[in-house]
C-alpha cells in the first residue's frame, strides 16, 4: 500500500451487516435434546415425589424448547428451495415435529416423546437425502 | 442524535465490510460520510449508526421515518417519533452468494433509535473504478 493510499484509507469500519452461519448443521443436536425429554418422561413416570416431578417438568420444558431451536435453525438455514426436489414434504415434516414438541412440553406421556424422536428421524432422513452428513459436518458425522 | 460540537469527531470515513448494502455498496468499499447533518433521517439515504443491541458502527439504507407505518411480521409497526427502520440493499441470495448469510436490519432487531444515527453516507471514493456519489433512493421493497 502506497503512502497516499495509507493516508486516504480509512481507520474505521462499517459493517453491511449479515449472518454469519458456521455451516454446521445436524439433527442429531435436535435429537438428543428429544431423547432428553423422552428419558425425562420414564423417569417422571417412575417417581411420585412431587418435588422431583416439579423439577422434571421444569428441565423437560427447556429442553423441548432447545428442540424447537434447533430445528428451526435447521428448517430455515439449512434446508433450501432447491431442496424441496429431494424431500418435497419438507415443511410438512418441520410443520408436524414443531407441534410434536409443543405436545411433548405440555405431556408426560413417553408415547409423546417417542413419536417426536420418529419425526426428527424422518428429518434426519431429509438431511441425508440432501448430503447434508457430507456437506454440513467435519468430515462427516462422527459414527 | 449528539449534538453538532460531538458529531464533528466523526466518522468522517468509513471501510465497509460485509455485503448487506450490494449491489450499492460492497465489502471494502471506501465511504465518506458527513456526521454534521440535519435534515434527517430521511427516507432513502444511506446512513452510518449504531446497532441497538451491540454498539457496532455500521451502515444501512433509511426504509422509514419517525412516525410511518411499516409492515412487520404478520402485521404492521408504527415507529415512535425518534425511530427509524433501517434495511439492507441486498437480498440474502446475494449475502449467500458472497459467502455470508442473510442480511441483519430491523427486520431482525427492530425499529432503531434516531440517537444512534450517526451520519449520512454520501460518496465512495475506493475503489475508484467505482467512485460516485450514493444516492438516495426509495429502498428495496421487501416487508
Amino acid at each position: 500500500m502506497s503512502r497516499l493510499t495509507r493516508w486516504l484509507a480509512p481507520t474505521t469500519t462499517a459493517r453491511a451487516h449479515c449472518d454469519l452461519p458456521c455451516g454446521v448443521y445436524d439433527p442429531e443436536q435436535a435429537r438428543i435434546e428429544a431423547e432428553s425429554c423422552h428419558k425425562i418422561n420414564e423417569k417422571y413416570a417412575a417417581n411420585e415425589d412431587a418435588t422431583f416431578r416439579t423439577r422434571a417438568i421444569a428441565i423437560k420444558e427447556g429442553r423441548a424448547d432447545l428442540v424447537k431451536h434447533h430445528l428451526d435453525v435447521l428448517w430455515h438455514d439449512y434446508f433450501k428451495p432447491e431442496h424441496l426436489a429431494a424431500v418435497p414434504n419438507l415443511h410438512e415434516l418441520f410443520w408436524n415435529a414443531n407441534k410434536q414438541v409443543s405436545k411433548v412440553k405440555a405431556s408426560t406421556d413417553t408415547a409423546d416423546s417417542k413419536q417426536l424422536l420418529d419425526m426428527i428421524d424422518e428429518i434426519d432422513a431429509a438431511w441425508k437425502a440432501t448430503g447434508g452428513n457430507e456437506k454440513t459436518r467435519v468430515a462427516g458425522r462422527p459414527s | 442524535m449528539e449534538p453538532l460540537r460531538a458529531r464533528l469527531r466523526g466518522p468522517w470515513r468509513v471501510a465497509v465490510v460485509q455485503a448487506s448494502m450490494e449491489p450499492t455498496i460492497g465489502p471494502d468499499d471506501w465511504l465518506l460520510v458527513d456526521p454534521t447533518t440535519d435534515r434527517w433521517p430521511r427516507r432513502g439515504t444511506v446512513v452510518a449508526f449504531r446497532e441497538p443491541d451491540s454498539g457496532t458502527l455500521s451502515i444501512k439504507r433509511v426504509g422509514a421515518t419517525p412516525g410511518d407505518r411499516v409492515p412487520f411480521r404478520d402485521g404492521y409497526l408504527e415507529l415512535a417519533d425518534d425511530e427509524a427502520w433501517l434495511v439492507s440493499d441486498a437480498t440474502t441470495e446475494m449475502t449467500e452468494a458472497a459467502g455470508l448469510g442473510a442480511p441483519i436490519d430491523s427486520r431482525s432487531y427492530g425499529p432503531v433509535p434516531v440517537s444512534l444515527l450517526v451520519g449520512r453516507v454520501w460518496f465512495r471514493y475506493a475503489p475508484l473504478r467505482r467512485l460516485g456519489p450514493i444516492r438516495r433512493r426509495p429502498p428495496a421493497p421487501r416487508g
